[in-house]
C-alpha cells in the first residue's frame, strides 16, 4: 500500500465557499473607504447650508405652516441627494476599480464576483445611510428648535389673553405638533433610503456592462426619470393618443422593464402628518429586498464571464 | 443543460428574467399603489386638465418625483407674490402648487385665503386703479378663491379648513349670507367642525331674505338645547327674528335682550371750573 505525498508543484485544493460575508464586508469597507477619499461627504455642506436658509425664511403663515414648508423643502432636498447620490457613487465605482487596476487585485484573490458585486452595493447603501442619518439629525434639530420656538411662544400669547380656554390652547398646540419633529418622520427617512437602494442596484447593473461612468449615469437618470412617469405618462399618453392599442403595448413594456419607483414616494404623505400604514411600510421593504436580489443577479449574469 | 445555457447570449437571459420580474412584480406594485394612495401616502398623478396648465419646471418636477420639493418652493414664490401684490401670479403659482400637491390641505387653504380675503382687500384699498376696474377684479379675485375651494373640496371632500376660509370670503367679502350660511351648515356635519359653525349657519340663515322662519326655528331649536346655547348673540338674533315674524310674546323667549340690561357708559362727570361754572 503506497502513500502519496502531494507535491509542492500541485494546486492547492482548498474549497473556497460560494459566499463569505467576511469576504463581502471587508469589499464594503473598502467601498466606504473608497467613498469617503472622494470626499463625497462635503454635499452634507450643502445640505446643511439649505437648512441655514430655509430658517432664516419667515414667510407671512401660520407657525405650522412656517414647520410644514421647512419640513416638506428639507424632506424633499433630503430626497434627491440620497438618489443622486446613489447613481453618481454607484456608478463610479466599478469603473474606477478598473482604472485603478484594484479589480484585477480583487478578482485574482478567491473573491467571487457576486461577492464583489454585493461588496460595492452594500458599501454604497452605507454611505446612503449615514449620510440620511447626518441629514436628518440636522433636519430634526431645525425643527425641534422651531417648534419648541412657536410652542413657547403661543403659549405666552394664548394665556395671555382671557379669550381662550385651555381647550383652544392644546388645540393650537397640537396643530404645531403635528407638523413638528415626529418618530413617524423616521420612517419618511426610510424610505429615501428604499428608493436610493433602488437605483443603486440598478445602477450597479447598468455599470456591469457600460462603457463608462457617464452612460451608467445617464442611462440611471433617465430610468429613475421613466420609473417615477410612469403612472403619470401613461394616464396622460393615453388621453392624448385616444387609447392607442400601440402605446397601450409600449406602456407595457416600459412598466414590465422599468422599476416604478413613484411607489417610493410614500414619504411624501407622512412628511405632510399622514398616518403610518406600518404593513404597507414592510411591503414596501420587502419590495425593496426582491428589487435588490433580482438587479444583483441580472448584475452577476452580466458581470461573470466579464473579461477585463 | 449548462452548456446549452452557457451557449444562450447573455443579453436575452438578462431581459428574459427582467420581463419575467416585471411581470410578476406588476400586479402586486398596482395593488400596493393604490392602498398607499388610498392611506394618503402617495399623491395620485395630477388631472389632465393641470397638466395642460404647469410650466415646465413644475411638470419635469412631476416627472421626477419631485413633487415635495417644488411645491416646497413654489410656496416661497407664493409668498413672495403675496408681498409684491401679484395677484395674478399668485393664482398661477397657487394652480401649480395645488396641482403637485392635491391632498395637501394648507395649500388650499392658502390659496383661498391670499385671493379671497388679501386680493380683495387690496382692490378695496388700491387708489391707483378706477374704481369700476376695481370692483371688476374684487368679484374676479373673490370668484377664484371660490373656484379653487370647489377644487380643494373635490380632492378633500371632508376639509372643514377649505369650508372655513370659503365661508369667510362669502362673509367678510361677498356679504353673500345665503352661501355663507350654506358653507357653514354642511361644515357643522365634521367631528372636527367648530363649535360655532353650528349658530353661524343660523346667524347667516338669519339675514336672508325670505328665510327668517326657517333661521328662527333653527336658532329657537338651538337655544332649546339647554344653558350652554344661551349665549349673548344667540339670543339677540333670536330676538331680533321675534320681532320681525311678530312671534306671540307668550311663545317668545324668556331674557331680555342682552344688550338692554347693560350697563351704559357713563359720561364724566362735569367738573366745575374756577368761579363756579360747569359746562353742561
Amino acid at each position: 500500500m503506497s502513500q502519496t505525498t502531494p507535491s509542492a508543484f500541485e494546486p492547492a485544493t482548498k474549497t473556497v465557499s460560494p459566499l463569505s460575508l467576511r469576504r463581502v464586508m471587508v469589499i464594503a469597507s473598502s467601498s466606504v473607504t473608497q467613498l469617503v477619499r472622494m470626499k463625497t461627504f462635503y454635499f452634507l455642506l450643502a445640505f446643511a447650508a439649505i437648512i441655514v436658509v430655509l430658517m432664516s425664511l419667515n414667510p407671512p403663515t401660520t407657525p405650522a405652516g412656517v414647520l410644514s414648508t421647512i419640513k416638506r423643502i428639507s424632506f424633499g432636498t433630503m430626497d434627491v441627494f440620497a438618489w443622486l447620490f446613489a447613481i453618481v457613487s454607484t456608478a463610479l465605482l466599478i469603473p474606477k476599480d478598473i482604472e485603478d487596476r484594484t479589480l484585477y487585485t480583487i478578482l485574482s484573490k478567491p473573491v467571487r464576483r457576486i461577492e464583489y458585486l454585493i461588496g460595492k452595493l452594500l458599501g454604497v447603501l452605507w454611505v446612503i445611510a449615514v449620510s440620511l442619518l447626518v441629514m436628518y439629525g440636522v433636519c430634526a434639530l431645525a425643527l425641534w428648535s422651531r417648534e419648541t420656538l412657536y410652542i413657547a411662544e403661543e403659549l405666552e400669547a394664548m394665556n395671555a389673553d382671557a379669550r381662550y380656554s385651555a381647550e383652544n390652547v392644546g388645540a393650537q398646540i397640537a396643530l404645531i405638533e403635528q407638523q413638528g419633529l415626529r418618530p413617524e418622520l423616521g420612517i419618511a427617512v426610510l424610505a429615501s433610503f428604499l428608493k436610493a437602494a433602488v437605483v443603486a442596484s440598478v445602477t450597479i447593473f447598468l455599470s456591469t456592462f457600460a462603457s463608462s461612468s457617464l452612460f451608467s449615469i445617464i442611462i440611471s437618470v433617465l430610468v429613475f426619470i421613466i420609473g417615477h412617469a410612469h403612472t403619470m405618462a401613461t394616464s396622460f399618453w393615453l388621453y392624448q393618443t385616444d387609447n392607442s392599442l400601440f402605446v397601450q403595448l409600449l406602456l407595457k413594456v416600459v412598466k414590465i422593464f422599468i422599476p416604478n419607483f413613484q411607489l417610493y414616494s410614500f414619504s411624501h404623505g407622512i412628511i405632510q402628518g399622514e398616518a403610518v400604514a406600518y404593513s404597507l411600510v414592510w411591503q414596501m421593504t420587502g419590495l425593496t429586498g426582491v428589487y435588490l436580489v433580482v438587479f444583483l443577479f441580472l448584475s452577476l449574469l452580466v458581470f461573470i464571464d466579464k473579461e477585463f | 443543460m449548462v452548456s446549452f445555457f452557457r451557449k444562450i447570449p447573455r443579453t436575452i437571459v438578462v431581459l428574459v428574467v427582467l420581463a419575467a420580474f416585471g411581470l410578476a412584480r406588476t400586479p402586486f406594485e398596482n395593488r400596493l399603489g393604490e392602498q398607499l394612495i388610498e392611506a394618503k401616502l402617495v399623491v395620485p398623478p395630477p388631472g389632465m386638465t393641470v397638466l395642460d396648465q404647469m410650466g415646465q419646471s413644475a411638470l419635469m418636477a412631476t416627472l421626477g418625483g419631485l413633487r415635495p420639493l417644488v411645491a416646497g418652493f413654489l410656496s416661497l414664490r407664493g409668498y413672495e407674490n403675496f408681498s409684491e401684490k401679484n395677484w395674478d401670479e399668485l393664482r398661477q403659482t397657487y394652480q401649480v402648487i395645488t396641482a403637485l400637491e392635491p391632498l395637501e390641505e394648507s395649500h388650499w387653504v392658502n390659496a383661498i385665503w391670499h385671493l379671497g380675503i388679501n386680493a380683495t382687500a387690496n382692490m378695496e384699498l388700491d387708489r391707483k386703479l378706477p374704481g369700476f376696474e376695481r370692483k371688476r377684479r374684487f368679484h374676479n379675485y373673490a370668484q377664484q378663491a371660490i373656484e379653487f375651494a370647489e377644487k380643494g373640496l373635490e380632492q378633500i371632500p371632508d376639509s372643514v379648513p377649505i369650508r372655513k376660509q370659503l365661508a369667510e370670503v362669502y362673509r367678510e367679502k361677498l356679504k353673500d349670507w345665503e352661501n355663507a350660511a350654506r358653507v357653514y351648515g354642511e361644515m357643522m356635519e365634521f367631528d372636527d367642525a367648530p363649535q360655532y359653525a353650528e349658530r353661524f349657519h343660523g346667524y347667516f340663515l338669519a339675514k336672508v331674505p325670505g328665510k327668517e322662519q326657517e333661521a328662527y326655528d333653527y336658532l329657537k331649536g338651538l337655544y332649546d338645547e339647554g344653558e350652554h346655547q344661551h349665549l349673548p348673540t344667540l339670543i339677540f338674533e333670536i330676538r331680533r327674528l321675534e320681532e320681525e315674524l311678530k312671534i306671540p310674546y307668550p311663545r317668545r323667549i324668556p331674557e331680555a335682550d342682552p344688550d338692554a340690561n347693560r350697563a351704559r357708559p357713563q359720561k364724566p362727570k362735569p367738573q366745575a371750573l374756577p368761579g363756579g361754572i360747569v359746562i353742561p
